[in-house]
């Protein structure tokens, strides 16, 4: 079972892939089915597997593609965590596609790729070593691509090129430093960290750089930003994945990952390449607010919002000190729960209102009062006030700031706090105070539109709200922290 | 596994309580007619100070671990504020018109309630940060409740006051909390004293609380805020939520740091300063705004000079103020010359009070503020009734001139001025009660013949001041003081509401600058996407980095 168990999990969403590909349009029953049931038996392997691993079994399996190639999938404290968030916001997600596209286009085609999606992200997650890791981060780039490009369109194709131009530079980018590192080390796996006394410090920076290059394409660092707006040309359910759960986390993991595992702490600091990482994180952070500041559709400026907001977790992991990790590392739970209700309203008031841009929002929140309700609490968390998840994150990433003795951090969280108060408090005064236009329509009778976005907006209250519990992504985060990388 | 909460449920219960009333406005059906319950959302606070403010709790797994305790005094500002919300509660139960309108007003007026009573309930920096940006945050839709134009950018200019607050607030309990052991207010407010970024630290805690407290040149939303929101919005404003930024100031300032001269010098500043200002007011309630700028800064010097009896100045202004701002209402609603002269009697003699003639409960609270304090600054404390009695006077006067509009129906004006007359009559009366548990002074402290001629003499001057005054031709200035004088200076357009979008060349110099910022910003990011080879470029670059360093000796 201590290999099956991994094995499963990602077999639950690679074969709905395989199934859903070779099923007609029309077949609906025949294709929800297959992926409802991998989304929920993946939630129950999960759980399963969280309650094991707290009773101290431990989960391994592997594979040798070619002699010295080795494919390891393994479940540490830090792959839970992200595997959890994937599978819970895939399952909500697949009831929201489900209903979103209705009887539309090439819906086989979608949910086949959507399921490859999901089976990368989470072979990413588990992912025991960086060639592994790798082979799941490639899949991921080409099984988003189609999805990118779903509708077909002009914006949709452009988006994906612009998409696939970012994407595989980095991606050989990322290949680069992992051969030139293993070529000295061998191959690296994450549960023990390789023995870098064979390169020199130029040599080590210099793998560092390419690393952050190729992962920071997928976590949208500047200037490596560019395709997630332009992203935005996808349809609703695609941002919600893509945004809040799979592509820019698997960017953000991945800096984690090769920080603390590959590296480690003490190296980074050693070599002096944290301080570089976080000041590019702060400036993408600032510069992420600003640019969506200037935008007029809401799925743009939700976009910059992303890319502000998954920094937060990059600069969490940079300034390495133990309370900066806590915050980096709940940010990627809180980010993916506040985001991911935010997308999922902004497909909700396309679908049903026809509302794309910010000026038709006005009076939105009468007509759609469930949907606007859970944009309210999500806009609030990211603006970070308490109780909402936002204000934790931004709490433990503030005192490690200090921790770390870098002050400079409160003055960037606290000047994004003002930036997202000055980008979503508008849109809420819109919602709720502005009279709406004479030919608004709309309504939100598509329960299974509006409750997987009440669902993951009350999970962003309640993390929040219960964050000093043991079980809350907050006692995890520091579980993790202090069990793994602790002194 | 332990137990949820320890301790007693009591103080939970104070701030839940007000939360489920405001629960009520959300459901659509009991939406129109929640604003009638808003009287009863303060009733269990108010037993609780009555009891004493007996026990704390701790509820571990909230938030980061919520501890509520009662602060030093708190007996009595939870009093306080709940009697003023009580009272201002009627009065908007009997006055707003039933509607949409009213249900939110309901909803956030509950808000505000509970983040009011638990700044003075926290015992840990993330508990009272919550309060605080409650009592901030949902006070807007108290201010901007008329949604006229005039209400639309007074509340623009509170909720930009009121973030930036907020977000100073941030950095100075980070700061603290970072340097402190555990959460705890007392740990926070020891690692303030000491840290090395501890005076920062201090500094932005100064700025935060002192937007709220209404410390000059902070103070520039109250004068604005307070003409706009309607009577019951006023009368809480000024009476109990601006004491959260007093309690602030309070709980984080460690004894003898340097802030506490930056206090007494803002407080005396602001307690002359505004008092003066007033006089060029004709609304009455801007008036009174200025009254409570003027007030507030006298309570922040007693913080700063470490006057043991602020709880019982601060008691005796909130009732004090809240009752001066519903007789506002209640002459505004009144029908015959009989009811307006009732009531300006009333108003009389709270404002009597204020400015402290013997024997009235504000005389009492003046005496016990100036216990302890050094010579000068006690001379100062009573010298300021000579302005305080200035303005007030001013304001029964622009109250008398203003013209009433009794709404349609409703013949309930008895009530609304028993409404208005009783936070009054408490203000006058209850400092006498208490007078003895509260300071320790001999009952009879009052009484004495020097005691009495330091409360009688600035009474006296400053109704002759205002004799001079009545007769001279005073300015008009609009609300505002510093914000309308920048704006003046700069040409600059006065707040506009979001709906609309700037004049053609609106564009001013000050925005000038930050509008090329982004301007910049976005050239170069659209000259980055531009490039079809962006990916193979930067792939490149990094190639080049790589072969520089291996080929580097």
């Amino acid at each position: 079972m201590t290999a099956a168990l991994p094995v499963l999990i990602l077999l639950t969403s690679l074969v709905p892939a395989c199934v859903t590909f070779f099923l007609a349009q029309n077949s609906h029953a025949l294709r929800n089915g297959p992926n409802l049931c991998g989304a929920t038996l993946k939630l129950g392997l999960i759980v399963w597997m969280l309650f094991a691993v707290a009773g101290g079994a431990s989960y391994e399996a592997t594979l040798t593609l070619a002699p010295g190639l080795v494919m390891l999938l393994r479940v540490d404290a830090l792959a839970l965590l992200f595997i959890s968030l994937s599978a819970t916001l895939w399952f909500l997600t697949t009831i929201y596609a489900i209903a979103y596209f209705g009887t539309k286009a090439e819906l086989s085609r979608f949910f086949g790729f959507f399921s490859l999606c999901v089976a990368a992200t989470t072979g990413l997650a588990l992912s025991g070593s960086l060639i592994s890791f790798f082979i799941f981060f490639e899949l991921l780039t080409l099984s988003t691509w189609p999805l990118v490009a779903h509708k077909q369109d002009k914006p949709s194709l452009s988006a994906a090129r612009v998409y696939l131009a970012y994407a595989l530079p980095g991606s050989a980018a990322l290949l680069w430093a992992i051969i030139w590192l293993e070529s000295a080390t061998g191959p690296v796996l994450f549960t023990e960290p390789p023995d870098l006394s064979a390169l020199d410090p130029t040599a080590l920076r210099a793998i560092f750089a390419l690393f952050m290059i190729g992962l920071g394409v997928k976590a949208a660092l500047v200037p490596l930003h560019g395709w997630l707006p332009a992203a935005m040309a996808a349809p609703a359910p695609v941002s919600a994945l893509l945004h809040a759960v799979a592509v820019v986390k698997a960017g953000a993991f991945g800096v984690v990952r090769v920080i603390y595992d590959v590296f480690g702490a003490g190296t980074v600091l050693a070599l002096g390449v944290g301080w570089p990482l976080a000041v590019l994180a702060s400036f993408t952070i600032i510069w992420g607010s600003l640019r969506a500041l200037q935008q007029g559709e809401i799925k743009k400026r939700l976009a910059y919002s992303t890319v502000s907001q998954v920094s937060y977790i990059v600069l969490g992991a940079a300034l390495a000190s133990p309370l900066a990790m806590i915050g980096g590392l709940v940010h990627l739970i809180h980010q993916g729960l506040m985001k991911i209700t935010l997308f999922f309203c902004a497909g909700i008031y396309d679908e049903r209102a026809g509302v794309k841009t910010i000026v038709g929002l006005n009076g939105m929140g009468w007509r759609l009062p469930w949907t606007s309700v859970c944009f309210s609490l999500g806009a609030m968390g990211m603006i970070g006030l308490p109780p909402l998840a936002g204000f934790v994150s931004k709490f433990y990433l503030g005192l490690g700031g200090l921790e770390a003795g870098a002050p400079w951090v409160l003055g960037v969280l606290v000047a994004s706090t003002l930036l997202n108060a000055a980008y979503f408090l508008p849109l809420l005064y819109r919602l709720w105070f502005l009279p709406a236009d004479a030919k608004a329509t709309g309504d939100e009778r598509a329960p299974a539109l509006v409750v997987p976005a009440a669902v993951t907006a009350a999970a962003a209250l309640g993390v929040g709200l219960l964050a000093a519990s043991p079980i809350s992504p907050l006692g995890w985060a520091t579980l993790i922290v202090t069990r793994e990388y602790g002194p | 596994m332990s137990s949820f909460y320890s301790g007693s449920l009591l103080p939970l219960g104070v701030l839940v309580w007000p939360l489920l009333i405001g629960l009520v406005a959300v459901v659509p059906r009991w939406q129109a007619g929640a604003v009638r319950l808003l009287p009863f959302a303060p009733l269990p606070a108010l037993a609780f100070a009555l009891a004493g403010a007996p026990g704390g709790v701790t509820v571990p797994d909230l938030l980061l671990g919520v501890t509520l305790a009662t602060v030093s005094g708190g007996a009595l500002l939870i009093g306080m504020t709940a009697l003023v919300w009580i009272a201002a509660g009627i009065h908007a139960a009997l006055t707003l018109r039933a509607g949409q309108h009213s249900g939110v007003f309901a909803g956030f007026w509950c808000i505000t309630l509970a983040g009011n009573l638990g700044v003075f309930l926290a015992g840990d920096v993330v508990t009272f940060y919550l309060a605080f940006a409650a009592v901030s945050l949902a006070a807007w839709f108290l201010v901007v409740h008329d949604r006229t134009a005039k209400a639309l950018s007074a509340g623009k200019l509170y909720i930009t006051l009121a973030v930036l607050g907020e977000a100073a607030l941030l950095i100075g309990l980070m700061i603290g909390a970072a340097a402190a052991e555990d959460l705890q207010i007392a740990s926070v407010r020891a690692a303030l004293a000491d840290a090395p970024l501890g005076q920062w630290g201090l500094g932005a805690l100064v700025l935060g609380f002192g937007i709220k407290a209404g410390m000059v040149p902070l103070h520039i939303w109250l004068p604005v805020a307070h003409p706009a929101a309607p009577v019951p919005g006023s009368a809480v404003l000024s009476g109990a939520i601006v004491k959260a930024g007093l309690i602030g100031m309070v709980l984080f300032l460690p004894d003898g740091s340097g802030w506490s001269g930056v206090l007494i010098t803002a407080g005396i500043l602001g307690a002359f300063g505004a008092a003066i200002w007033g006089l060029t007011q004709r609304n009455p309630k801007a008036v009174l705004a200025y009254s409570t700028v003027s007030q507030m800064g006298l309570m922040l010097m007693l913080v700063g000079a470490g006057s043991g009896n602020v709880a019982f100045y601060a008691l005796h202004h909130g009732l004090a103020k809240a009752g001066l701002f519903l007789c506002v209402g209640v002459l505004l609603a009144a029908r015959t010359g009989r009811q307006r002269n009732a009531t300006l009697l009333v108003a009389a003699g709270i404002t009597l009070s204020v400015a402290g003639l013997p024997m009235t409960g504000g005389a009492l609270a003046k005496l016990a503020a100036k216990d302890g304090l050094a010579g000068g600054l006690a001379f100062l404390v009573t010298l300021s009734g000579v302005t305080t009695t200035l303005v007030l006077g001013w304001f029964l006067l622009r109250l008398a001139q203003s013209s009433s509009q009794p709404p349609k129906g409703q013949a309930r004006w008895p009530a609304l001025f028993v409404n208005a007359a009783l936070p009054g009559i408490v203000a006058l009366a209850l400092p006498w009660f208490l007078w003895a548990e509260v300071t320790g002074l001999a009952g009879h402290y009052a009484l004495r013949g020097p005691n009495v001629i330091d409360t009688l003499w600035p009474v006296l001057v400053g109704l002759g001041a205002l004799a001079i005054v009545g007769r001279l031709r005073l300015p008009d200035y609009p609300p505002g003081d510093i914000l309308a004088l920048a704006q003046r200076a700069r040409q600059m357009p006065s707040p506009l509401p979001l709906s609309t979008a700037p004049p053609a060349g609106a564009t001013r110099n000050r925005h000038r600058s930050a509008l090329r910022a982004l301007l910049r910003a976005r050239y170069v990011e659209d000259m980055i996407r531009r490039w079809p080879q962006a990916g193979l470029m930067l792939f490149a670059a990094a190639g080049a980095f790589t072969a520089i360093v291996m080929l580097a000796p």
